[in-house]
């Protein structure tokens, strides 16, 4: 395996690295012509706003196909590197791949520099390669619109980030959501972020938490491809922080005391 | 002239002479287990010694910068490629030698019209088992296994004193902070020459060409600590984190300095 890595190259590029090698993903299928074709799994919703101490990022667990139900223990926020999250809406397929393509870009850059990349630099390779999956997107069967939350430790400041399928990036100050039940509860956070108890950004890690759950449960209530929490299976949201601690996930144990307090009327 | 097998022989056993007399200066590196983990260390006049290879895995090197960097490149490459296109679990320090460096690394060496790497180097890993595995690499494509932790050094004998230092000490069960000062006491152990030794060197021109290179290189901890860089790379298990390594700020070397001068 040496032979395809014999000169240096030391631009810290992992996608280079995986185009010299051959192992860059075709971003074009050839033999379809419009997004008839296939029916790919993309019913979602991820949500993601900033609180007091950083931004908090969910996600429900249902993949859909259609009216099919394919899978309900889907992560869809998943961890770049320890200062970022990526949250993810749209063909499953392709945002694994970005977010393993990612995560290995950014650890290849640090190990390879010896230090860590900007923050615009990450921002950057997340649209760099929504862009270079535009065909695949305009082909119907590999569009992704994805959330980002990334820590920066020098500015000590949580960034948080949407993008569209095209590769176009928007920073977020306050809060956001995509995927199919996005609509149900885009209103919502706007409600609470001016009337609510507080401002979003003032709320505490709890109050942020269980706000993402009862949100998630709404869309849900909406949108049949979001699915809902099912404590007897233990089956729960996917929600992480990400601070100047890095990113945590909270744990599934937690979880259930969460969604139980939060569930009641408070 | 290469075609006939004693000038080929030859050859390389003065491609073997050149290569230890260039790497003869090269200050050790140590690699030991500790409770949580696995640690390197290594004092050098210029950063670089020791790297973040993959989410397990660090390296130690000593030789030509041009050289270690060159082979820290590939490992990068060949690790980060092989963990994105399998998994992260596929990527082992066996698996990068066996069927990449090791036998790239012998070829170099005996292509003798081609100018050999200067290097060795010192490989610790967390295996999936959550246990600390070392390798050393020569030059030339051979390289070892150790559970107990190895050396690297330019000084064969420099490096057989810390290596049974090494074999005779327990890290396994030590803290992270008593493995690192155990490892730095071995460090300066091992510099320093046995009277018996010193006598036999005596009567052979080894003597006084050593003692050349010694000359101006710290002798002790405390020399070492003023004059040059102690790095330290750290494989931690159990963090929660894919990624294993960290390095020892700033701030944690002086307090270390502190401590094992005092």
């Amino acid at each position: 395996m040496i032979e395809k890595f014999e000169k240096i190259h030391s631009s810290g590029d992992f996608i280079e690295l995986l185009k010299r090698s051959g192992n860059y993903p075709q971003q074009v299928l050839s033999g379809i012509s419009n997004n008839k074709a296939l029916e790919i799994p993309q019913g979602t919703t991820v949500l993601a706003f900033h609180y007091r101490d950083g931004i908090i990022v969910a996600g429900d667990r249902r993949a859909t196909a259609g009216n099919s139900i394919m899978y309900d223990r889907c992560d869809k926020v998943i961890p770049i590197d320890d200062y970022s999250l990526m949250a993810i809406a749209g063909v499953p397929a392709t945002a694994f791949e970005m977010a393993r393509m990612l995560s290995h870009n950014f650890e290849y850059y640090r190990r390879s520099q010896l230090r860590a990349m900007s923050t615009e630099g990450k921002v950057r390779a997340l649209s760099k390669l929504l862009k270079d999956n535009v065909a695949m997107a305009l082909q119907g069967v590999g569009g992704v619109s994805p959330l980002f939350a990334i820590y920066d430790t020098q500015q000590e400041k949580a960034f948080l980030y949407f993008y569209d399928m095209l590769g176009a990036e928007f920073q977020i100050l306050t809060h956001v959501a995509t995927g199919s039940g996005s609509p149900m509860i885009k209103g919502i956070l706007e409600h609470e972020n001016l009337w609510g108890i507080s401002s979003l950004g003032e709320r505490s890690e709890e109050e942020a938490t269980s706000l993402s759950i009862r949100l998630l449960q709404t869309a849900a209530q909406f949108d049949s491809a979001t699915g809902q929490a099912r404590p007897e299976d233990k089956l729960y949201p996917t929600i992480a922080k990400i601070t100047k601690e890095g990113y945590q996930f909270i744990p599934d144990d937690e979880m259930a005391t969460i969604y139980k307090s939060s569930m009641s009327r408070s | 002239m290469f075609e006939e097998p004693f000038r080929w022989m030859e050859a390389i056993s003065t491609r073997h002479s050149y290569v230890r007399e260039k790497l003869r200066k090269g200050q050790p590196v140590i690699g030991v287990p500790y409770n949580e983990g696995a640690v390197i260390i290594g004092f050098s006049p210029q950063p670089g010694k020791i790297f973040e290879i993959y989410d397990r895995i660090a390296l130690g090197g000593l030789g030509h910068p041009a050289d270690v960097e060159r082979l820290r490149m590939t490992l990068l490459d060949m690790a980060h490629a092989e963990g994105f296109n399998r998994s992260s679990k596929d990527v082992t320090i066996e698996r990068l030698l066996q069927f990449g460096l090791a036998p790239a690394l012998k070829q170099n060496f005996e292509e003798i019209q081609r100018a050999p790497y200067l290097i060795q180097m010192l490989l610790a890993e967390i295996n999936h088992e959550d246990g600390a595995e070392f390798f050393r690499v020569n030059y030339d494509g051979y390289w070892e296994k150790f559970k107990q932790g190895t050396v690297i050094s330019g000084d064969k004998k420099v490096s057989e004193r810390i290596q049974k230092k090494i074999d005779d000490t327990d890290f396994v069960s030590c803290t992270l902070n008593k493995s690192i000062q155990s490892a730095l006491r071995i460090w300066e152990e091992g510099r320093k020459k046995p009277a018996l030794e010193k006598e036999s060197l005596k009567s052979t021109d080894d003597s006084d060409e050593l003692d050349d290179e010694m000359e101006g290189h710290p002798t002790d901890l405390k020399e070492a600590f003023e004059r040059w860089n102690l790095e330290v790379g750290i494989l931690k298990k159990n963090t929660g984190r894919k990624c294993l390594y960290s390095t020892l700020s700033e701030s944690e070397i002086s307090a270390l300095q502190s401590e094992v001068i005092r």
